[in-house]
């Protein structure tokens, strides 16, 4: 279980493509420069997806964490 | 708007002056037969909506650059400047256009409409003004593409957790339920980024005893939804890349719509591309798989991008024959089915087009109600979402299915 803090919490859960990055792209402009978005999803591509978002947006992956069938994002936003 | 950026433009208009663009531009006789045929009038009978309208708003840019009265009595011709608020019409234009070519099965000279709203989505790009979320998209793809062996194992283990709900589907006598990076697979699967696109595909791929292989990447191309041509290449080529590299004879693309038409217009690919649906009656005609019979009545939603703009209808009709005790068509001639009002990147931009999207897909909700049928089977992502939307909005009460979850269901040794 992570430890990071967080100011929002995304549930990203068995969306349809391509949801999932477009609310956390929507998502991480509702908290301020420096908070953490908790994403939560259950997509596999958002193992993929989401690094490479992250990467062509600026924002920062702090942690990836896997619990059953979900995976929990800790976004840090940047910029 | 600055002269720079207005040259720019220009110069990108010309770009895209292809033949058949010029006779897409110059032939219209405004008759209006297509006003009708488009959904967003129909359902919405405002002249911003009519094709020819929407044609006209590009059109009057052409004449003024690129015709002699244009150029020396605009004035005379309708002839319009590109300004800043022509840019406000024309992505109105193209962003209401779900590029279904509904309008051109109508127009007595063919004349398509999503080709001349291409102009006005490059336009867009050109200008930096074009939707922010289709952009997104679009670059998180190619990025992909650059840095797909970083992002491997986080992939392999999101598939891994699969397998169970594969194998539930279909127990399979291959080692892995959802093979990857299979050298010299015959096929190579590329899904989207949810289970839901992956798992009944892979349960029926082994239930046929398909020689098969996932791809890392995912089938959508955001390129084409915001009509950016070069993004669009780096994305589809992503594919035929992981195609080459495993020396697969055939590229089968998921219930994707537009990733189906794009992939399809590949030429001189040293493998085929087919479509999920289209691989799914092949293999009940080869019986390599059975069907039980799902109780209930069924319809089928035709996705423009693969009917109309792909010509297959016969595929689905053909394994819903098999597949359901009641199947019945909810447009007399599959060729004139209404858009489900989700294309061209308007489901993809998520709840900020949701209200334009329900009012201008009231004739297709009302066409699904008409149906009478319990069940609305489909085979597209984007069509899937728009018309489980409509379901919700108009209280349709009805199941919008993938038809492919169908199949997986129903399979029987």
């Amino acid at each position: 279980m992570s430890t990071i803090a967080y100011a929002k919490e995304l549930d990203l859960r068995n969306l349809p493509c391509p949801m999932p990055v477009v609310k956390i792209s929507k998502g991480i402009k509702e908290v301020a420069v420096g908070e953490v978005v908790k994403a939560i999803t259950t997509d596999p591509g958002a193992l993929t997806d989401f690094p490479a978002w992250a990467k062509t947006s600026g924002h920062q992956i702090l942690e990836t964490e896997t619990t059953g069938t979900e995976v929990n994002f800790y976004i840090k936003r940047l910029k | 708007m600055e002269a720079q950026l207005h040259d720019s433009l220009v110069t990108l208009f010309e770009s895209k002056l292809s033949t058949q663009m010029l006779l897409n531009l110059e032939t219209c006789s405004r008759c209006g037969i297509c006003t009708p045929a488009c959904h967003a009038y129909a359902s919405m009978p405002l002249a911003k909506y009519a094709p020819a309208y929407r044609a006209e708003v590009v059109r009057r840019i052409y004449k003024r650059y690129f015709t002699k009265q244009g150029r020396f009595m605009p004035v005379l011709g309708e002839a319009k400047d590109i300004t800043d608020a022509a840019l406000v019409e024309l992505k109105e234009a193209a962003y209401s256009c779900t590029g279904c070519r509904r309008c051109m099965v109508y127009c007595p000279f063919g004349i398509d409409t999503q080709q001349i709203m291409s102009i006005a989505k490059l336009l867009l790009i050109g200008a930096q003004a074009e939707p922010e979320t289709l952009s997104m998209l679009a670059d998180m793809s190619v990025s992909k593409g650059e840095n797909i062996d970083a992002l491997k194992e986080g992939f392999l283990s999101g598939i891994k957790r699969l397998e169970d709900q594969v194998v539930e589907k279909w127990r399979s006598q291959g080692e892995h339920p959802i093979p990857t990076d299979v050298v010299g697979a015959d096929v190579l699967y590329v899904a989207l980024a949810g289970a839901h696109s992956i798992i009944p595909a892979a349960a029926v791929f082994n239930a046929a005893g398909e020689k098969w292989s996932l791809s890392f990447f995912e089938a959508v191309n955001f390129g084409a939804f915001v009509g950016d041509p070069t993004k669009t290449r780096l994305i589809l080529d992503r594919i035929v890349n992981e195609a080459k590299r495993l020396k697969v004879k055939e590229v089968c693309i998921c219930e994707c719509g537009t990733a189906v038409r794009v992939a399809k217009q590949l030429k001189d690919a040293p493998f085929a591309v087919v479509g999920l649906t289209e691989m799914h009656a092949r293999y009940l005609r080869q019986g390599r798989i059975k069907l039980r019979k799902l109780p209930g009545s069924y319809t089928y939603h035709d996705p423009c991008q693969i009917a109309r703009n792909g010509g297959v209808y016969d595929e689905p009709r053909y394994i819903l024959r098999h597949l359901v005790e009641d199947f019945r068509e909810m447009s007399p001639d599959p060729k004139y089915n209404w858009c489900c009002g989700g294309g061209g990147g308007l489901v993809a931009m998520g709840e900020e087009t949701l209200e334009f999207r329900m009012q201008s897909a009231k004739v297709k909700a009302e066409q699904m109600r008409g149906s009478k049928a319990e069940v609305v089977v489909t085979a597209c992502e984007n069509c899937h979402t728009q018309l489980s939307d409509l379901n919700r909005h108009y209280a349709l009460g009805q199941r919008v299915v993938f038809l492919s979850s169908l199949v997986a269901d129903a399979l029987i040794p």
